[in-house]
């Protein structure tokens, strides 16, 4: 048995080396630098997996309650599931070569005009370079990093910040544009794959509070998306 | 095969408790054989909707299908291993392990974040539900003498049938009051509260051990054989094909895994089921009407409740209710069933008759439209509706006590036993073969139906709403097509299986003890 003099002794030494090495490990990126690099990377990337879920207060204007596919922005094929009452339906949407095509609940594929697809849910924005996901990313405001956090088994570092509710708005044009929406954005390090990003906030009622999470995987596999047989 | 041992002998008071108990079990198991038909689908209450709780979008039914035939896969599987295991460990430890099994699949269910979890859950209470029949059965062979046995094992059979038919009435009344988890939360204290009252008995070790006979080999290969042909069957992908995508290499391999299984059965000392019996027509034949008719209360089971949500907007009390018309036919058939057939001594011309009466009930069905729960039979309190169900669910009822006793008939004394097992399997594997079938094409044939016909797109013109009514009513009309297809499908199966009962069942034996 040691004694209490050299037990602390053997504490204190492994308390050093484990500081010690840490201090030799790589230091993460700080928050900003964090985002900028991972937006930069899914703008660039061949493709990926993405899975998408509303909760909280979503009111009755806002049909859409999951999506989830397989994305090389702006193409895109993802299945959407809408509420009809308390029953949901799904339906299957296609961005491929600058037209969009739906296969509603029942019925084949039927291409949709500009004019229909603003009444429906243009999931072309989701990701757009411009006002999408990954670009709402850069500007988030009063970024703080947190802990390392596993997500789907991989290392990241959850980015908390602001963004402006104008700016989501862009995103889903459902969404309300008025104030500002708390977003989360897990990161991984090294590598800047986003592999979680959350939006909350009285997104779709100005006193109820409501979440988007996305989920993604498959960075970078090449993802082709081809419109699909009408009719 | 289950032997009665014949040195356990215990106190009458005690071996009633433990029948008492063992029975509550089996009974507690057998309500949940179907509980998931009434809550599969609600349009007016989420809390009651399987599907709306996993997010299962209900233009996508065929994806409930596995929540059904994976119950019954568990059931069969476990079934015929449970006896053999039970004279090699005991019938109490068998029993509680398949108590464990139960509870513990219930805890999967209720909990099931999504359709993997929910269906691996259903199929560990399939084979748990499934165990404990030839283990209930078996104890009570055990504590009962060989001359007092056939009341027991009557009223132990009777339990298991009474409680899969109350199964979808309880399901829809505890769903339409707590949400359709707690019909299986209830489950674990039951379970609790049992294997603790049989814990004393279960500790002691009592009861005597033999060899068991287990034939593993030829429940692996009947296993196999009915997982590929229930995946073959599985239309994953209805608006592409009434089959599954890999029928084509599942479906050899699940006949390769039947030969196998003959070819093992042939050989094997112990067989699951004696293969000669098939060169008797008269088994033969009972056998696949017992298959036929198991077809047939599936898709009714199945079926009634989902049209009743779907196209009537019941919630599900309404539809275990509308349900209830045809379950009630089925005990009343059976009873009439048995008494006609010793009366008129033919197995053969009242299992005919069963099957036809319930052939017609189906094709009345098939039938119905969005007004069809309206008019009432010849001005009385009841609806031309409810003595259709009726109707069917007597047929259906009629038929069960001819069919079994002509196989058991056909088997003989000494594997009356094996007979009676092989009897329910038979009807399991009817149910699974015959859902698996009939959903596949009737899902296939709605969207036959449908393929041209595109929804109104919401909000984009003033006539949105006209065309979005037109819309509904089409895509009602559809289902309806869809219904009368799998409804027409079980009528025709059922006066095959008619004509195949009036060709093969033999005449009651001459009574031989007066």
């Amino acid at each position: 048995m040691l004694a209490g003099a050299s037990r602390s002794r053997a504490v204190l030494a492994s308390l050093a080396v484990i500081v010690g090495l840490g201090a030799c490990g790589p230091q993460p990126p700080d928050a900003a630098a964090l985002l900028k690099q991972s937006s930069q990377h899914m703008l660039a990337v061949k493709g990926f997996h993405f899975q998408m879920q509303i909760t909280g207060y979503t009111g009755t204007g806002e049909p859409v309650q999951s999506a989830q596919g397989d994305a090389h922005p702006p193409d895109l094929h993802a299945r959407v599931n809408l509420k009809e009452g308390s029953i949901l339906l799904e339906v299957e949407v296609v961005f491929a070569a600058e037209k969009v095509y739906l296969k509603s609940f029942t019925g084949g594929w039927q291409q949709l005009t500009e004019a229909q697809l603003a009444a429906f849910f243009d999931a072309r924005t989701l990701f757009d370079p411009q006002a999408g996901l990954f670009a709402a990313m850069r500007d988030t405001t009063s970024p703080v990093r947190g802990n390392s956090e596993k997500i789907a088994d991989h290392d990241t570092y959850p980015v908390e910040g602001q963004v402006s509710a104008a700016r989501v708005h862009q995103l889903l044009t459902l969404i309300r544009d008025q104030g500002t929406y708390r977003a989360t954005y897990w990161v991984e390090s090294p590598g800047s794959n986003l592999w979680r990003a959350r939006l909350t906030g009285n997104l779709f009622d100005a006193s109820k509070a409501a979440t988007i999470t996305f989920d993604f995987s498959n960075h970078d596999h090449p993802v082709s998306v081809t419109p699909p047989p009408l009719g | 095969m289950i032997t009665p041992f014949r040195s356990l002998r215990r106190r009458s008071a005690n071996r009633s408790v433990l029948l008492a108990l063992t029975g509550a079990g089996l009974f507690l198991a057998s309500l949940d054989a179907y509980v998931v038909v009434t809550v599969l689908f609600n349009s007016s209450d989420p809390r009651a909707s399987i599907l709306t709780s996993l997010s299962i979008p209900a233009n996508h039914f065929e994806r409930a299908t596995p929540i059904i035939t994976g119950f019954l896969l568990g059931y069969l599987a476990a079934m015929p291993l449970a006896g053999g295991l039970s004279d090699r460990f005991g019938r109490l430890r068998v029993f509680a392990l398949s108590m464990v099994l139960f509870a513990f699949g219930s805890l999967l269910t209720a909990t099931a974040p999504n359709l993997g979890q929910l269906v691996t859950g259903r199929f560990l209470q399939g084979a748990g539900g499934g165990a404990l029949v030839p283990a209930v059965l078996a104890l009570a062979a055990d504590l009962y003498p060989a001359g007092g046995r056939s009341p027991v094992l009557g009223a132990v059979s009777a339990l298991q049938e009474v409680g899969s038919v109350l199964g979808p009435l309880w399901g829809g009344f505890i769903a339409g009051l707590l949400g359709w988890t707690w019909i299986f939360w209830i489950n674990i204290p039951f379970a609790a509260l049992l294997l603790w009252g049989l814990w004393p008995e279960i500790r002691a070790g009592g009861e005597p051990r033999r060899e068991g006979q287990v034939d593993g080999l030829g429940v692996i290969l009947a296993t196999a054989g009915l997982a590929f042909l229930t995946l073959a069957l599985y239309a994953a992908a209805p608006d592409r094909s009434p089959v599954g995508e890999g029928f084509f290499w599942q479906l050899p391999l699940a006949i390769l895994f039947f030969a196998a299984f003959v070819w093992h059965e042939r050989r094997s000392s112990h067989p699951l089921i004696n293969i000669r019996h098939f060169r008797d027509s008269s088994f033969t034949g009972s056998a696949l009407t017992n298959a036929i008719a198991g077809a047939g209360l599936m898709v009714s089971l199945v079926y009634i409740p989902v049209l009743a949500n779907a196209v009537f907007s019941m919630n599900a009390r309404d539809a275990a209710l509308l349900l209830f018309r045809l379950m009630l036919g089925i005990p009343i058939g059976a009873l009439v069933g048995g008494w006609l057939a010793q009366r008129l001594r033919s197995y053969r011309l009242v299992a005919a008759l069963g099957l036809v009466l319930a052939g017609i009930g189906f094709v009345m069905l098939s039938g119905w439209n969005e007004g069809s729960l309206n008019p009432h039979l010849l001005g009385l309190p009841i609806r031309v509706a409810d003595a259709e169900l009726f109707l069917t669910g007597f047929g259906l009822g009629i038929e069960i006590a001819p069919v079994s006793a002509a196989l058991l008939d056909a088997v003989g004394e000494a594997e009356r036993g094996a007979g009676a097992s092989f009897l329910i399997i038979m009807r399991l594997v009817g149910m699974l073969v015959g859902f698996s079938l009939v959903a596949g094409f009737g899902l296939w044939e709605f969207d036959r139906a449908t393929v041209h016909l595109l929804p109104p797109l919401v909000g984009l013109n003033p006539t949105t709403a006209t065309q979005w009514a037109i819309y509904t009513l089409k895509v009602k009309a559809a289902i309806f097509d869809e219904y009368h297809l799998i409804f027409r499908a079980t009528a025709i199966a059922l006066f095959v299986g008619a004509l195949l009962a009036a060709a093969t069942l033999r005449p009651l034996p001459r009574p031989r003890w007066r």
